[in-house]
């Protein structure tokens, strides 16, 4: 049986308003979602490790034509530099920019049930 | 010695075509057969790109439908999908085989579908759209693909100072040579008033910052270079590079990089013995104005952080220091997925050739086409050269 990180784990993690990463053990670099290997350097050696809840945009859009499926327009978008790692999620406040201080604040989910962060302004 | 050499070429207007998918190609393959001289029966393979239709039409194993109704039935047929980037594998690989020996006279093309015709509206196609990004880390937050590049050049903007006016004035270059293009979606000039004045698609992009969602095929004859002086009018391939990234964003070291590209075009030049001050124009994947400018960047063309002050200067334009996007781009010529990327070769093709009209590039003998898939975790860059 392997420890390594999962779908299943990171998505009970983000539905519990917790972050879940891998750090390799070799190269030293986190990322913010499950791998069976690091994409860096093909190392196995993956630890799981908790990410902060908090961080600083790093980059956001507002969507405004949204796919089959997505009810809602003018959702916003954002990646989330955790320090170590980043992790894409929806912003539940519309007004946040780059470089704004943001904390988990709970999460969506489709229709087909996958789940993703939700961050708000710190 | 060239690594593989185009004899023929040809593509369907993009836009709305209410016509099946063999049918659409064949308006390709047998202009391209028919330029290149050559009969089906000289084909040894057929090397093939389309990434949805069977999300879009119900219609997959589409090699074989596609080689029967071009008169090829028998041959080996390979079927490649890498998003945006579909067409432009099947022709690396078609590149490779004849290098290697394996092949002499290859077909290589692509067809795809995504307007209305199709049966899908453009919440259903934006959502086949983004299969594309990742289903379990990117998908379930919204994300669409203007969504996706909105990401990339927000960054950008915030790195380099990058302006709506400047992105805005990619649009208007490419609606522009767009015009003198009889092949294009969109046959009408644009304004920067006009494309700052449409509706956000996703912020910064509006209407006029996106490609449109096309119908069209293309399709080139590949050959070794030995035989290729036995044709009419080849055209070298001199490099092709292919590279991926990391998936998904929030796993890219730096996004807006689009790492992938400055890969792929590493390769590309080396393999050229040249380098991108060699190059006379490019064709690049511009799926919205901020790609275009990620690209030029990625490519070498212009320096980092420069993509938007060229744009705005005109340093693009077709009579510009490093012309971008002749052909219009996939911002006005448009964007059938799967037949992009040959398309870009089509037009490295007849530029290279001298034979491309109004808006033909002056003297050009070097050239490179970029094409981009998914969330920029494929690129392929290819160099083109009048043939020594």
């Amino acid at each position: 049986m392997s420890d390594r990180l999962t779908h299943g784990e990171w998505s009970d993690a983000v539905e519990s308003g917790e972050l879940l990463g891998q750090t390799c053990s070799d190269c030293g670099k986190t990322q913010g979602t499950p791998k069976a290997a690091c994409p860096h350097c093909g190392s196995r050696a993956l630890e799981t490790v908790e990410l902060p809840t908090e961080g600083v945009v790093y980059t956001e859009t507002t969507i405004n034509v949204p796919p089959v499926g997505v009810e809602e327009r003018g959702y916003q978008v954002a990646v989330v530099d955790l320090g170590e790692a980043r992790v894409m999620g929806r912003l539940s406040d519309g007004e946040v920019g780059i470089g704004d201080t943001v904390e988990v604040s709970g999460f969506t989910e489709d229709d087909d049930g996958y789940v993703a962060p939700a961050f708000e302004p710190r | 010695m060239a690594r593989a050499a185009v004899v023929g070429a040809g593509m369907t207007k993009f836009g709305v075509h209410d016509k099946p998918l063999q049918e659409l190609f064949g308006e390709a393959a047998l202009p391209a057969l028919d330029d290149a001289g050559v009969e089906p029966s000289e084909i040894d393979a057929f090397y093939f790109g389309n990434a949805m239709s069977g999300q879009a039409e119900n219609d997959t194993h589409l090699g074989p439908k596609l080689a029967s109704h071009v008169g090829m039935a028998g041959v080996p047929v390979q079927r490649f999908e890498d998003a945006c980037a579909t067409s432009s594998n099947a022709f690396k690989n078609a590149v490779e085989a004849v290098d290697a020996g394996i092949h002499d006279v290859v077909l290589v093309g692509g067809v795809e579908r995504c307007t209305p015709e199709t049966g899908q509206d453009t919440a259903a196609m934006t959502r086949i759209f983004a299969s594309a990004s990742h289903r379990q880390y990117e998908q379930p937050t919204g994300l669409t693909f203007p969504g996706v590049f909105a990401l990339f050049t927000k960054r950008h903007m915030h790195e380099y100072g990058t302006t709506e006016e400047q992105l805005a004035e990619v649009a208007v270059k490419n609606h522009g040579n767009g015009a003198l293009n009889p092949n294009a979606h969109f046959g009408k000039e644009t304004t920067v008033e006009e494309a700052l004045d449409g509706p956000i698609v996703a912020d910064p992009f509006r209407l006029m910052d996106c490609c449109p969602f096309s119908d069209g095929a293309s399709a080139v004859v590949v050959v070794s270079d030995e035989l290729a002086d036995s044709y009419d009018a080849p055209v070298d391939v001199s490099g092709v590079g292919h590279a991926t990234d990391v998936v998904p964003i929030g796993d890219k070291d730096t996004p807006h990089v689009t790492q992938a590209a400055r890969d792929a075009a590493a390769q590309a030049y080396e393999q050229a013995d040249t380098s991108a001050a060699e190059m006379d124009f490019a064709e690049v994947h511009d799926c919205f104005t901020g790609a275009e400018i990620l690209a030029s960047e990625a490519l070498g063309l212009v320096e980092d952080g420069e993509g938007g002050p060229a744009a705005e200067a005109g340093r693009t334009a077709r009579d510009g220091d490093v012309p971008i996007n002749p052909s219009g781009g996939l911002k006005a010529k448009g964007h059938p997925i799967g037949a992009t990327g040959t398309a870009q070769l089509v037009e490295l093709t007849e530029q290279l050739r001298g034979t491309a009209g109004e808006r033909q590039i002056d003297g050009a003998d070097s050239a490179v086409a970029h094409n981009l898939g998914g969330d920029a975790a494929t690129t392929v860059v290819t160099v083109m050269e009048v043939r020594q």
